[in-house]
């Protein structure tokens, strides 16, 4: 019935023949024990690129870009314009985000990412993509009637706003600009950062309130 | 090549959000299996003529939708090792059972290596300018109707439509035969709703993709 990307081991009435989980997993640690034995590989480096995706890169990052545009207009114009010098001006870029291109959700547009080929997603700012977004469902049906599907993250878009669905087919990555919450005047740039959600930035959520944030 | 993952606009998927769905990862060995791939292409251990994504879409349809995604990783990764000559085919099932009968697996340090996979991580490699574009902003064009056997970044929900140029992206080999075409403009492209899919009960919305310019003819201006 359905396919998600999901593990199996809370299968929800799909009808997979699933293998056992730990297969895949007694799998990966038999490559990364033959690559080891043979020299081609070392255990740090695994660890290590582990420890960059698990602490350094995340959307922790795309949020100080969201705040910093929401309190600095110039910086917010040269975001828009130029998505990948901006976002290097504070410290982040690299693979999946050597092309980055923002777009601003404002009260009469709303904007949304896939990548209906598989999976492409702006690393550097985001980090690794949550499981919804490498699902069949998502990729099938955001291009197709992606009301319904913003819905089902409870999230409402009229038909009187323009909803732009960006689909990264090439080697440009997407981050949407959401628009700032009312009642954020005398918010510091690290609070705001708190009020911006991942799924904001990919366009499937809008940023917190200040209330809700606390 | 005209496979199960291009999977824009199908149906009988179910819901996009479920419990659990919200997570990047779910095991760690998700990640190790996401740093393999890292590793394996920096460390020059993989062959044959396909590129990351062609190798997981020459994953047969069935086995792909029974997959998890990095369990596809995990089944790339593999094979492009074995087809680099790297590994033997049956070398990790071997691995598997000595793990199984209770073997340690061997541990290793070579921080310059572990230095190098974060710098290269870290590198960035920005799209060169468009430097001699055929279309221009706001240029009206189709998609052209085609069935490539081999890896495209042209999905079928587009192919036939007419759409606008919305901005050129820079220029980028065609990612055909591996990834080393040709360099060609990339545009973006913006389609209407009503055009891919025709009327809808969610009127109206606009799809925006890359697409290189071998994948676009001039609206009314190509004889086929």
């Amino acid at each position: 019935m359905s396919d998600h990307d999901h593990d199996h081991d809370h299968d929800h009435g799909g009808a997979h023949h699933p293998r056992p989980e730990s297969e895949a997993e007694l799998r990966t640690r038999a490559l990364e024990a033959l690559l080891v034995e043979k020299g081609l590989i070392s255990t740090d480096a695994v660890d290590a690129v582990v420890e960059m995706y698990e602490n350094d890169v995340g959307p922790q990052n795309g949020a100080k870009v969201v705040a910093r545009a929401w309190v600095d207009p110039d910086y917010r114009h040269r975001l828009l314009e130029d998505g990948t010098s901006a976002i290097a001006e504070l410290g982040f870029g690299g693979a999946e985000g050597s092309k980055m291109t923002v777009v601003e959700n404002t009260p009469g547009v709303h904007n949304v990412i896939v990548c209906t080929l598989c999976s492409c997603y702006p690393w550097p700012v985001l980090g690794l993509p949550p499981t919804w977004y490498k699902s069949a469902a998502y990729r099938a049906r955001v291009v197709a009637e992606p009301r319904a599907v913003l819905a089902e993250f409870g999230l409402e878009i009229g038909s009187d706003v323009d909803l732009r669905v960006w689909d990264s087919s090439a080697e440009v990555r997407y981050l949407v600009l959401p628009e700032r919450p009312p009642g954020t005047d005398g918010m510091t740039e690290e609070e705001l950062a708190g009020l911006v959600p991942r799924d904001a930035m990919i366009g499937t959520a809008v940023a917190l309130q200040p209330e809700a944030a606390r | 090549m005209d496979g199960i993952h291009d999977m824009g606009g199908m149906q009988g998927f179910g819901d996009a959000v479920w419990p659990g769905s919200e997570a990047a990862v779910h095991h760690p060995w998700e990640l190790r299996v996401f740093a393999l791939n890292m590793l394996s292409g920096l460390q020059g251990l993989e062959g044959g003529d396909l590129g990351f994504r062609d190798r997981i879409e020459s994953m047969p349809a069935d086995q792909y939708l029974e997959s998890s995604y990095y369990e596809r990783w995990l089944w790339r990764v593999e094979q492009a090792m074995i087809a680099g000559g790297t590994i033997e085919p049956n070398a990790v099932e071997e691995w598997m059972e000595r793990l199984r009968r209770g073997e340690e697996p061997p541990a290793s340090s070579d921080p310059s290596l572990a230095t190098r996979a974060i710098e290269e991580l870290r590198k960035p490699y920005p799209l060169a300018p468009a430097a001699d574009p055929r279309f221009a902003v706001g240029d009206r064009i189709r998609v052209r109707r085609m069935r490539p056997k081999g890896h495209t970044r042209c999905p079928r929900y587009v192919r036939g439509a007419s759409g606008v140029v919305d901005r050129i992206q820079g220029e980028d080999h065609l990612p055909e035969g591996g990834g080393g075409g040709a360099r060609e403009t990339v545009y973006g492209v913006a389609f209407s709703s009503r055009e891919l899919w025709g009327a809808s009960e969610e009127d109206t919305w606009t799809v925006l993709i890359d697409l290189w310019e071998s994948y676009l003819e001039p609206e009314g201006g190509a004889h086929e």
